[in-house]
């Protein structure tokens, strides 16, 4: 709409910038005092540093997530693993968001666990419960199991454990286990391919992976052009280029 | 106590698609108008700002523009004997909230239904006798015809400037558009939208099996455009953020980019928002709204007089209002009786995902909401029912809406979910995988309808709408024949294909994506004792109530809603200018 | 049912219930009341005092609206009829001196942010119109003065006085000698620009002392031939190829001056608002008036050569071939409404290709809007208010730089490149 944040005519500023002192000696305009810019550094914003420190996740938490996403999106294969890309910065992050606290969910009662499953989701837990209470009742099991929490394990045993939470086989008092996995599995590949300004895919890693452009959203030139190999690299929303 | 204002001439409860358009109607015929809206003002230049609108987490996922369910949401139940319990998460529909609506982030497919959908019970009783249809399937007709409705359409596409190729002018079949659609008097405002590569070759396939695909009616300007309100659309880049997003060219058909400029500064109209209607208010005889009673942002009780009032605020929540005000009786399954809540309805869509060669470039993210190419043989009633046993159909269509990688980089049923294997997998897909879908109709049933939940409440203390619903057999069937149809199509491209097809006997499933195109509730029709509105959207209770939207369905096609949603909002508000205020008062005798 | 009608019947009896109350002048005659009346209202638009007189959500001409100058804030003053706080006790000879000689009913020299200069040059017959809006058609509000800002001694107003005797013409009479009075579609043209339009107040370079370097055409090349305003460039508005109006025929500046758009451009930054304000609603006639005699300006002499489409960096850019930073940040930015080809969209999305803003030698409007965005007017006859964002948060001032070198470089532009330290400058000057 109509250009709300400039407050009109302080051009004339010039015209009456008029010296009582000095009315008929040159008076050199200066831009003083004239606007209330933001007057940024000129850098564009960059996503955050790599040298993360979790806000949500203790150490302990935060090793497990670490553990786990290397397995869900290992090194191996086509593309950055989870870990390079950033995933666990993105999951704790979104902790602190209205998501992580489950504030875009009906969370009234009473509820009924039991509902049957086509019924959605009735349980009380936000994402922060369910990784809080599923990352010490796995670690739990872990040490029961194996005598080492999950992080400890070795890379094939970890997987052995994921499976098995996928598959509901691990009962966890505290969360399902389906519930842990499916969350888990479910951040983790949001933190692959969001834009990387909520601090995963690192330097668009997730996106170089599948050759997806990202925030560019314009293809008018590649319509007309069916099969054809597309040239560019992606874009991010904060201006990040490859 | 309550705050009052000043009484006026019409109040729109809900400002979306169908608030914007009677607005329209009612400003140009000198009313003064109100527009009360619960959410947000939502614009281009603001709310779909570029490039910050092309955010798959915020909109995709976490649903930025869709309704607040932690303030109000649905109870689900599968029959009338179940609990309901709330729809805590999005899922299966993704109800829309604010200035606009989902009308601002929709996909934009916009079709006319069949002639024989608006007549559905009639047209199936004469053509396959009263027996085909089930005991319990409750269908009806919409009291009235296609013909009388066909103006009305072209004016809503002409508003909306959609793009397309027609297929029936004035009874002539023309080449390139829809061979089965119901006649129209002139050619599309616009022409199609490109076909992207993977439209391209669904266009191929399907005309190898002797069928005569057409482009997808869109609601996305193929190129720039000036609607008879002086209103100008940008044309669509197929930027593949689509549905979910607010669409920064301007392309998207939405009310902000097709009616809004033009009304917005009118001197007869004002907008509320942040106003929560929670009930319709009626006068001493019950037979005269009196205007609405909203919350504000505030928090305060507001009555808002109005001479007329409309409900214009989604399916869902037209017929709450309607419960919540007392205005009709409600629908009791057992009985049969009452007609708030009646005549529920929805959607059943399958598809096919086909896997072409490696080495396929379809570029997914070239995406247009409403692009891509579509077959209609086996919609509506445009084939044999007879030996097949079920009645309905779907629209069959390669829709390609982008490419986004959360949501839209699939992998084979057969691939791992995580590890490795599904990297390697999504990897391989990305550029090979295509989707044909089959979208298809649901019929009314007995047993499912819509009603005041007795459990929970919205946040203002307020019951919520409680859903129970559940499929059918009749669907089943649709479903597995229509898919059938969608795969072997992908089969003329691969043999690389994954079926996606509902299996009789399961249940609806409220956590899958399905569409939000929920109908009926306050369906239209003739005949009171099955209807709560007339022919003309007109409350058969209360004179001064009109019920705007596909709550006057009273069963679902196989198309998307929205074009008949606009038409019969213009059709309705011609009547209303032309009768109606000249006469207040029943323009149907019941 | 209220209809707006009624607030019609309420506006006229208003206005005969103010006739009884104000005293004319005697040579306005009261049978034709109500055409001059409407006459006035008409020349307000043309004019534009709404835009000094209103305040940000205030109610019409009753003042407020803060100016920024070096010397403090000035406050626009309520012009509305209200005798304790309008001008409801000004006879017509104090709103004449104050309109056409800048001196107000007190006797100070008001500041020139009031364009008197130009308005010195508005007829009488003219003046006794807007008198007659003023003071019979606008709802008296009453809104005391906001002091302005000014610490003393700078606030001290004599030496305006000098400014005013230096530089403003003598008040005109109704019989104008005008050079083209064999052309009366110039002659109302020119009257429109110079007199009530001031167009000049914006896009006439201004002297050591802020006066305008020329006030008419007659005053030399410098009249109307482009000058920086509150960041942003006000073109030039001679018959210049490259960077004028040289380009543009009449129907395209009337229809830019009526909807804030043609197939050349878009209004922005300031111009938004006087098409949104003034222009829009002046009548057909007026309109071609304008743009007959802008055509009539010879060159200012900034570059005459007839542009000249080039596609290479179109084809470039659609084959993905980023050889350049500016380049690419075009692509990632930029194309997406103004195509990789520089020609936008029709009436949608302006083209840069070839455009006269984009090829001013002064760059400041294209930094600005690259930093800050900005949006179309709305008007009756076009009213989409298509928006370009800004993009401040997103580029670097060496980005700004890359892209707008690009861009002034590409599709046959030639204008020269831009460096960050300029971007730098215009982004700590804006918001």
């Amino acid at each position: 709409m109509k250009n709300d944040n400039e407050p009109r005519r302080r051009f004339l500023r010039q015209a009456i910038a008029i010296l009582p002192a000095s009315a008929l000696t040159p008076v050199v305009m200066t831009q003083a005092g004239c606007s209330q810019s933001t007057a940024s550094s000129g850098t564009p914003l960059k996503a955050v540093e790599s040298d993360y420190v979790p806000v949500y996740f203790t150490d302990a938490e935060w090793a497990f997530v670490r553990a786990a996403v290397d397995e869900l999106i290992p090194v191996d294969g086509p593309g950055a693993g989870g870990l390079d890309a950033g995933v666990p910065e993105f999951i704790d992050r979104q902790m602190e968001t209205p998501y992580g606290h489950g504030k875009l969910w009906y969370m009234h009662g009473p509820f009924h666990p039991e509902a049957v499953p086509e019924l959605g989701y009735q349980l009380g837990l936000v994402p922060r419960d369910v990784y809080r209470h599923g990352i010490a009742a796995c670690n739990a099991w872990c040490m029961k199991q194996y005598g080492k929490t999950f992080p400890a394990l070795d890379a094939s045993t970890r997987v052995q454990v994921l499976e098995q939470l996928e598959g509901g086989k691990i009962h966890l008092d505290a969360v399902p286990a389906k519930l842990f996995f499916g969350t888990l599995l479910k951040n983790t590949k949001e933190g692959y391919f969001a834009d990387p300004m909520y601090g995963g895919n690192k330097n668009m890693a997730g996106w170089k992976m599948i050759g997806f452009p990202g925030a560019r959203a314009d293809f008018a030139d590649w319509v007309d052009q069916p099969g054809a190999r597309y040239a560019l690299g992606p874009v991010s929303v904060l201006g990040e280029q490859a | 106590m309550a705050i009052k204002k000043d009484k006026v001439d019409a109040v729109m409860v809900g400002f979306g698609w169908t608030g914007a358009i009677m607005s329209m109607e009612l400003t140009e015929a000198g009313l003064n108008v109100l527009a009360l809206e619960r959410g947000e003002m939502q614009d281009t230049a603001t709310t779909a700002k570029y490039p910050n609108i092309a955010d798959e987490l915020a909109y995709a996922i976490r649903g930025k523009l869709y309704q607040d369910l932690s303030k109000e949401t649905l109870t689900f139940r599968h029959n009338p004997d179940g609990f309901a319990v709330p729809y805590r998460q999005h899922g299966a529909m993704l109800l829309g909230n604010g200035v606009g609506g989902a009308g601002f982030h929709w996909n934009g497919l916009t079709w006319r239904p069949q002639a024989s959908d608006l007549q559905l019970r009639s047209h199936y009783e004469q053509r396959y006798g009263k027996r085909f249809i089930p005991e319990g399937m409750t269908i009806q007709d919409f009291g009235v015809a296609y013909d009388e409705l066909e103006p009305y359409f072209t004016r809503f596409e002409e508003v909306a400037g959609i793009s397309g190729k027609a297929g029936n002018v004035m009874g002539k079949i023309v080449a390139g558009g829809n061979r089965f659609e119901a006649w129209r008097s002139k050619e599309y405002p616009l022409p199609p939208l490109q076909d992207y590569y993977g439209a391209q070759l669904f266009a191929k396939a399907a005309r190898e099996l002797g069928h005569e695909p057409f482009p997808i009616p869109a609601a996305n300007a193929s190129q720039p455009y000036t609607n008879p309100y002086g209103v100008r659309l940008g044309p669509c880049n197929f930027c593949g953020f689509c549905e979910d997003f607010g669409c920064y060219m301007y392309a998207k058909s939405s009310p902000q980019s097709t009616i809004h400029p033009a009304l917005l500064n009118k001197p007869n109209f004002e907008m509320r928002t942040r106003c929560q209607v929670i009930r319709v208010n009626r006068d001493a005889s019950g037979k005269v709204a009196t205007g609405v009673t909203y919350i504000d942002a505030q928090g305060r009780e507001v009555e808002q007089p109005a001479d007329i009032v409309f409900l214009s605020a989604f399916q869902m929540h037209n017929v709450r209002l309607l419960l919540l005000s007392g205005i009709g009786q409600p629908y009791d399954p057992a009985t049969g009786e009452g007609v708030v809540g009646r005549n529920f309805a929805y959607q059943m869509s399958g598809g096919v995902n086909a896997f072409l060669p490696k080495g396929t470039q379809l570029n997914p993210f070239i995406g247009a909401g409403a692009g891509g190419q579509s077959i209609d043989d086996f919609n509506g009633d445009n084939f044999d029912h007879g030996p097949l046993g079920f009645i309905g159909g779907a629209n069959v269509r390669h829709n390609r809406t982008g490419g986004r990688p959360i949501g839209q980089a699939g992998a084979p049923k057969s691939a791992k979910k995580w590890g490795s294997g599904w990297k390697s997998a999504v990897q391989d897909s990305y550029q090979r995988m295509m989707t044909i879908v089959a979208q298809g109709s649901v019929m009314s049933y007995r047993d499912n309808y819509l009603s005041l939940d007795p459990t929970y409440k919205d946040a203002y203390g307020q019951p919520l709408l409680r859903v129970t619903f559940d499929w059918h057999e009749n669907e089943f069937k649709m479903t597995k024949y229509t898919v059938g149809q969608a795969e072997r199509i992908a089969r003329a491209l691969t043999d690389e294909v994954d079926v996606n097809v509902r299996k009789s006997g399961t249940h609806f499933d409220t956590r899958v994506y399905q569409s939000t195109h929920t109908t009926g509730g306050a369906v239209m029709g003739a005949d009171p004792k099955t209807s709560v509105v007339n022919r003309y959207l007109q409350n058969w209770d209360v004179h001064n109530v009109f019920v705007l939207g596909a709550s006057a369905f009273p069963q679902n096609f196989g198309y998307n809603p929205t074009g008949l949603v606009g038409a019969l909002s213009y059709w309705a508000a011609r009547a209303i200018r032309e009768q109606y205020l000249k006469s207040p008062g029943p323009l149907v005798q019941a | 049912m209220i209809t707006y009608r009624k607030t019609l019947l309420l506006a006229a009896s208003l206005f005969a219930l103010s006739r009884a109350c104000i005293a004319f002048a005697d040579d306005v005659v009261s049978a034709n009341e109500a055409a001059l009346v409407k006459r006035g209202e008409y020349l307000a638009r043309a004019a534009d005092c709404m835009a000094c007189h209103t305040a940000r959500g205030g109610k019409p001409f009753a003042g407020g609206l803060p100016l920024q100058t070096p010397i403090g804030v000035i406050y626009s003053t309520n012009i509305t009829p209200d005798k304790a706080t309008g001008i409801g006790d000004y006879r017509y000879d104090d709103f004449d001196r104050a309109l056409r000689h800048g001196v107000a009913k007190n006797g100070d020299t008001l500041y020139p942010a009031m364009p008197y200069p130009s308005y010195a040059s508005v007829k009488p017959t003219d003046v006794k119109a807007l008198y007659a809006y003023f003071m019979h058609a606008v709802p008296a509000v009453h809104r005391s003065q906001t002091a302005n800002e000014i610490p003393w001694p700078l606030s001290v107003r004599w030496p305006l006085a000098l400014w005013r005797h230096a530089f403003v013409p003598a008040a005109a009479t109704d019989q104008v000698a005008d050079a083209s009075a064999t052309d009366s579609q110039l002659a109302r043209g020119r009257y429109l620009v110079e007199s009530l339009g001031h167009c000049g107040a914006c896009h006439t370079s201004r002297g050591t002392v802020f006066e305008e370097k020329a006030l008419t055409d007659a005053g030399g090349s410098a009249f109307l031939s482009g000058a920086v305003v509150e960041q942003w460039f006000a073109k030039n508005l001679r018959s210049d190829m490259a960077d004028g109006l040289g380009q543009w025929s009449d129907d395209d500046i009337v229809a830019f001056l009526r909807s804030g758009r043609n197939a050349h451009s878009a209004a922005f930054g300031g111009m938004s608002d006087v098409v949104q304000q003034s222009t829009q609603y002046l009548n057909d006639g007026d309109l071609h008036s304008i743009a007959a005699y802008l055509k009539s300006l010879q060159p200012a002499g900034t570059g005459s050569a007839q542009m000249t489409y080039d596609d290479t960096a179109a084809k470039a850019l659609h084959a993905g071939e980023l050889t350049s930073p500016g380049a690419r940040i075009f692509v990632n930015n930029c194309a997406a409404c103004h195509r990789t080809d520089g020609k936008g969209y029709a009436a949608v999305f302006p083209r840069l290709a070839l455009s006269s803003t984009v090829n001013s030698s002064d760059p400041t409007s294209l930094i600005h809007i690259v930093l800050r965005g900005s949006a179309m007017p709305g008007t009756p006859s076009a009213p989409t208010s298509f928006a370009m964002p800004g993009f401040s948060q997103r580029l670097s001032d060496q980005q700004v730089a890359d892209v707008v070198s690009f861009i002034r470089s590409s599709w046959g532009n030639h204008a020269p490149s831009v460096n960050a330290s300029t971007v730098s400058k215009v982004r700590a000057h804006t918001e």
